[in-house]
């Protein structure tokens, strides 16, 4: 158990910067979760932290303590690989015994642990098979078997589940959050599936091209986006971008003018810009409402309709060309080639600078307050609002 | 009809490889002037080319430096190739192609145009006609294969074993001796059953830089054979001596084919 520092942490590969000096404190026995489009750098990101890539600039501290020249097995780290990365020549049992053995650790103690370990993860019936003997779930659970008989301070995951089938990634995902409930580590978790970023972390961390978006908790992220990059990647489908224009900004509210004539007032705070600047307007799909409700409306029509069942999503081509993507219910009457207004809702709307950057709201969402700490015990009241 | 084409081709390839040993087998079995009536097998099949071998020179002493001399080949190339790949397959530094390359030119050179260096070589280091003469010079010619086919193998196991390894505290020669030697075993089967052939078979060398017979490999042992007379080449014996020398390479082929066709790394990554 300990807490994780970045400080203006660098990596190149040759030429090519792919970590842009980034800073990021993750706490202890907190679970982050680094996000982000491939190439963003987030495994090398993980890996600068494990001690299998060396960062050309920048400290990285576990538990206070600098480790920039400590090798990856004094860090006391311990990775699940995307791949699992088992000995596939050493049984279960040996698999997970390797690292206790290396380390010179009593006999009895390496039983005790990997036996423990084997009961959490259930896998006790397998301790005597090979890798290639195992299920793709099983072979996963050895790999984090592996990682908890070391008994590590800091937990880190590469992509864990991204080989396995859809039905048992839902299930190791429910398997992580609860292994993580009982062994209580801090754990970092890279992953490009928004979902399991959603639903295991603590706090995320959006990257970019090697550049932090922005940190918070799920709810955080995603009911108050820092920008444009952030709001597109959260959420499916993702939230509509329309360039819009403002016409008036007062203390309280923006105003901005819509494509097709609307105009609706967003509760956020103008943070610099004045009438006449050009800013886009962010609505979720699942955040437009119908007409009658709507503070705004966007006319245009459906193109294409795609019924999942329990909801539709109908994509409007507004007047200008712009496309709008709504959520509506799952027995809608609606077909390709209807008229359709697109209600926005003021206080569901975001509005983003001309370069992206979100004008903060007056008031934040009720479950993005910020991220409280996870131990009961370093537990501090919640900030009021 | 194409599977009989196929099976055609088959049997013409299987032929050609197999007869030469087939005759070889029939001739050692013949004596006299029995030897040049053709026949599919010989009509008074006996055993005195096999005993006359042993008699007329210390054919056995042959056979043990031949297996002396290739199996400590085979031990001390396989023991260099293993580190020398992990460092060339799995370690980058500077110059590591350039150093490929000429360790793969070095087995270009035709035997004969190192064979007075060699000479040279082995005179100075004290070991003329001696077995550790012979041992060093093969590995000219075994350390440059073993080194590029262990390196090929050693690249194509998954980085992410050895970064497993190095997270659990292993340090280089634990990951090449217990995570990657074990994995490497059918590869190690292939180029070591190679090299040993390529040694056991060596004739140019051991005929030079050995004098006596009591030094002999197995092949310069056989091509100096003779016979009653200088003018008489004993048919007999040549074949029976080849016989019983070829016969321990196939035996090994056997029981490593096994090992060698066996993919050992299935169950390490996905799949």
């Amino acid at each position: 158990m300990a807490a994780v520092e970045l400080r203006g942490v660098r990596k190149a590969f040759g030429r090519t910067a792919v970590i842009h000096g980034i800073d990021l404190e993750i706490r202890d026995n907190e679970f982050m979760v680094f996000v982000g489009p491939s190439g963003c750098g987030k495994s090398t990101l993980l890996r600068l932290i494990a001690g299998l890539e060396d960062a050309d600039g920048g400290d990285i501290l576990i538990g206070g303590a600098e480790v920039n020249d400590v090798p990856p097995a004094g860090r006391g780290i311990a990775m699940v690989f995307q791949s699992y990365a088992l000995y596939p020549h050493m049984s279960v049992y040996e698999n997970m015994a390797f690292g206790l053995t290396l380390a010179r650790t009593a006999r009895h103690t390496v039983e005790d642990r990997v036996r423990a370990a084997a009961r959490t993860l259930r896998i006790e019936d397998l301790l005597h098979r090979k890798p290639r003997e195992l299920s793709g779930g099983q072979r996963q659970r050895v790999a984090i078997g592996r990682a908890i008989v070391r008994e590590p301070r800091v937990f880190l995951f590469d992509e864990p589940l991204s080989n396995l089938d859809a039905a048992l990634r839902v299930a190791m995902r429910i398997e992580i959050a609860e292994l993580r409930r009982q062994i209580g580590a801090t754990m970092v978790y890279v992953t490009h599936d928004q979902v399991e970023a959603m639903t295991l972390a603590d706090r995320i961390a959006v990257l970019n091209a090697g550049r932090l978006e922005q940190v918070g908790t799920p709810m955080d992220l995603y009911h108050h986006p820092a920008n444009t990059f952030v709001a597109g990647f959260l959420g499916s489908p993702r939230m509509n971008l329309l360039a819009a224009t403002v016409t008036d900004v007062n203390g309280a509210a923006v105003t901005a003018a819509l494509p097709g004539g609307g105009r609706v007032r967003i509760p956020v705070i103008a943070d610099g810009v004045s009438a006449g600047d050009g800013v886009t307007l962010g609505v979720r799909p699942q955040h437009t409402v119908p007409a009658g409700d709507a503070d705004a409306v966007l006319p245009g029509t459906v193109f294409v309709v795609e019924r999942l069942g329990a909801e539709t999503f109908c994509h409007v081509r507004l007047a200008d060309g712009q496309a709008v993507v709504t959520q509506a219910a799952g027995d809608v009457r609606v077909a390709a080639g209807d008229p359709l207004a697109v209600g926005i809702a003021a206080d569901t709307a975001h509005l983003f600078t001309g370069d992206g950057r979100a004008l903060p709201r007056h008031r934040r969402h009720p479950l993005a307050e910020p991220p409280a700490p996870v131990t009961p015990a370093a537990a501090a009241p919640p900030p009021s609002r | 009809m194409k599977r009989l084409l196929f099976a055609l081709l088959l049997a013409a390839i299987v032929f050609y490889t197999v007869f030469p040993f087939y005759w070889a087998i029939v001739s050692s079995l013949k004596s006299g002037s029995a030897l040049f009536i053709v026949e599919a097998w010989p009509a008074d099949p006996t055993l005195a080319n096999y005993a006359a071998v042993f008699r007329g020179q210390p054919f056995g002493r042959s056979i043990l430096n031949s297996l002396l001399v290739a199996s400590g080949v085979v031990g001390v190339s396989l023991a260099l190739a293993v580190t020398a790949s992990y460092a060339l397959g799995r370690v980058a530094f500077r110059g590591r192609s350039l150093l490929l390359l000429s360790i793969l030119s070095v087995s270009m050179f035709p035997q004969v145009a190192v064979l007075s260096g060699l000479f040279e070589l082995v005179r100075a280091l004290g070991l003329y006609n001696s077995l550790w003469g012979l041992g060093l010079t093969y590995m000219i010619f075994t350390l440059p294969f073993t080194v590029w086919v262990l390196t090929t193998f050693m690249r194509e196991l998954p980085r992410e074993l050895e970064e497993a390894a190095i997270v659990d505290g292993a340090t280089p020669w634990v990951i090449v001796t217990r995570i990657f030697l074990p994995l490497l075993g059918p590869a190690l089967a292939a180029t070591g059953l190679l090299a040993f052939i390529t040694a056991w078979n060596e004739f140019l060398f051991a005929l030079t830089f050995t004098l006596t017979d009591d030094r002999r490999t197995v092949p310069v042992a056989i091509a100096l054979m003779s016979g009653a007379s200088a003018f008489e080449l004993p048919w007999g014996q040549v074949m029976a001596a080849s016989v019983v020398v070829t016969v321990p390479l196939i035996a090994l082929v056997l029981v490593f084919q096994r090992r060698i066709v066996s993919g050992l790394t299935a169950g390490a990554v996905k799949g």
